[in-house]
């Protein structure tokens, strides 16, 4: 590989991970180059000058340099805009960053899906309460499985149909909505269009959807079970 | 070829932070060749520190008895329990001598992605000690970061229903803080969480 410098470039950090006595691994989405794996020496020291900025959820601007895995941090700016996530927004936030960790393949730009990324974490900044809004979440999904090329297929059934609001489905994942004769774990024909124009004012829509997404991201993430699910889960169980 | 208690010390040193194979090297020579007093000091300090170290039962600190001191004391406010990290976070509250009231530490935070949750924090522990009839107000004085922000709203649910105050320690401009110096992202947050001045 050759060696690359890269200047101010939009970025979010995903996760960082302590390395050594005072530096930190990064890894960070950023605009054009995708998911990247920066090494910040000397973060963790008390006077760093990226010390405190190099926070999830938060707009920066990162330069680097070097080849190979780990590139090397060499500036950081805030960009600012992005009010800290709070409440249920945060734990929303983390669990975004853990299924691009997950799902998300090392330098492999994702424009779009940056800038998605990017509008998801405005919309859970807004809330002053850190409520979450679960359309917002479904709409984030369904644009990050397009842009992996796992596209759902949800107006036609694995026949060729035209899917019907009033018959029931199982979704499976090579042949797309298969037609049921009963409900039992189906979702409905409604919920598989109302998906598809990303219209979730049905009630019943609202938790299909959550369900089919939930099973989709599973099959995606190859049995790794999410920590941020787990976590959520506690939490709700209060 | 290395003698294996050698390699036994070069490797048992490798367990401290930031501890390389070289420099576990560099120090066990140093403490074998030219300071071997020094070394039967660490030694027993290390065994002595093991055996007589525990974390406190009301506050989860490190302490030689069962209860610490501070949690011992009459001179503390019952009623105000600090929530904070670590010990050394612990010891800076103290150090502005603005508090009365007891602690408790958690020792760590919560963090999603590094699957550190509730339980592994053993958070019903803090439940367990808030309940104890007497606390009316729990201050959260977890960090402003992401994790210390999850840890707060974590305990913040798990403590309300139980008719338990819960505060969180405010930020904002540092007290002789020249705005001129400060930086954007404090500065944004402060703007955000502004009050209303009365006369
Ligand atoms: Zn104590």
């Amino acid at each position: 590989m050759q060696r690359q410098k890269v200047d101010a470039q939009p970025a979010y950090v995903l996760h960082t991970y302590p390395f050594r006595e005072t530096s930190l691994i990064v890894e960070a989405f950023s605009r054009d180059f995708g998911r990247i794996a920066l090494l910040a020496r000397g973060a963790r020291r008390p006077r760093s000058a990226v010390r405190g900025l190099l926070m999830a959820f938060q707009p920066l601007e990162l330069s680097w340099a070097g080849k190979g895995e780990v590139l090397t941090l060499m500036k950081a700016e805030w960009q600012g805009g992005q009010p800290l996530l709070v409440g249920q927004a945060l734990f929303c936030g983390y669990y975004l960053n853990e299924l691009l960790i997950h799902l998300l393949p090392r330098e492999d730009p994702h424009e779009r899906l940056f800038e998605r990324y990017s509008q998801m974490l405005g919309s859970l900044g807004n809330d002053p309460a850190g409520k979450v809004s679960e359309p917002e979440l479904r709409r984030f999904e369904k644009a990050l499985l397009q842009e992996l090329g796992y596209g759902l297929t949800l107006n036609v059934d694995s026949a060729g149909t035209p899917v019907e609001v009033d018959a029931f489905y199982a979704y499976e994942i090579e042949q797309g909505p298969v037609r049921q004769e009963q409900g039992g774990q189906a979702v409905r024909g409604q919920t598989l269009l109302d998906l598809a124009a990303e219209n979730f004012s049905d009630p019943r829509t609202r938790v299909e959807a959550k369900q089919l997404m939930r099973s989709l991201m599973a099959y995606y993430l190859g049995g790794a079970e999410l920590a941020t699910r787990k976590i959520f889960k506690e939490l709700q169980e209060l | 070829m290395t003698p294996s208690s050698l390699e036994a010390l070069i490797e048992a040193l490798r367990c401290l932070p930031g501890v390389g194979p070289k420099s576990a090297q560099r120090m066990a020579y140093h403490l074998l060749q030219r300071d071997r007093k020094g070394a039967q000091r660490l030694g027993d300090a290390l065994l002595h520190a093991l055996q007589s170290i525990r974390h406190c039962q009301r506050c989860n600190t490190f302490t030689e008895s069962d209860i610490c001191e501070r949690c011992a004391s009459p001179k503390r406010d019952q009623k105000q329990l600090c929530v904070v990290e670590t010990p050394v976070d612990m010891n800076m509250m103290e150090q502005t001598h603005a508090y009365q009231g007891l602690y408790y530490v958690l020792m760590g935070r919560i963090s999603p992605l590094d699957g550190i949750g509730p339980r592994e924090l053993g958070l019903d522990r803090l439940l367990a000690r808030a309940l104890d009839g007497v606390v009316e107000e729990v201050i959260l004085a977890t960090n402003y970061t992401n994790e210390g922000e999850a840890t707060g709203h974590y305990i913040t649910a798990m403590l309300k229903p139980h008719g338990i105050n819960v505060t969180r320690i405010a930020r904002g401009v540092p007290v002789g803080g020249e705005l001129e110096y400060v930086d954007s992202g404090t500065l944004a947050q402060a703007l955000r969480e502004r009050r209303l001045c009365s006369p």
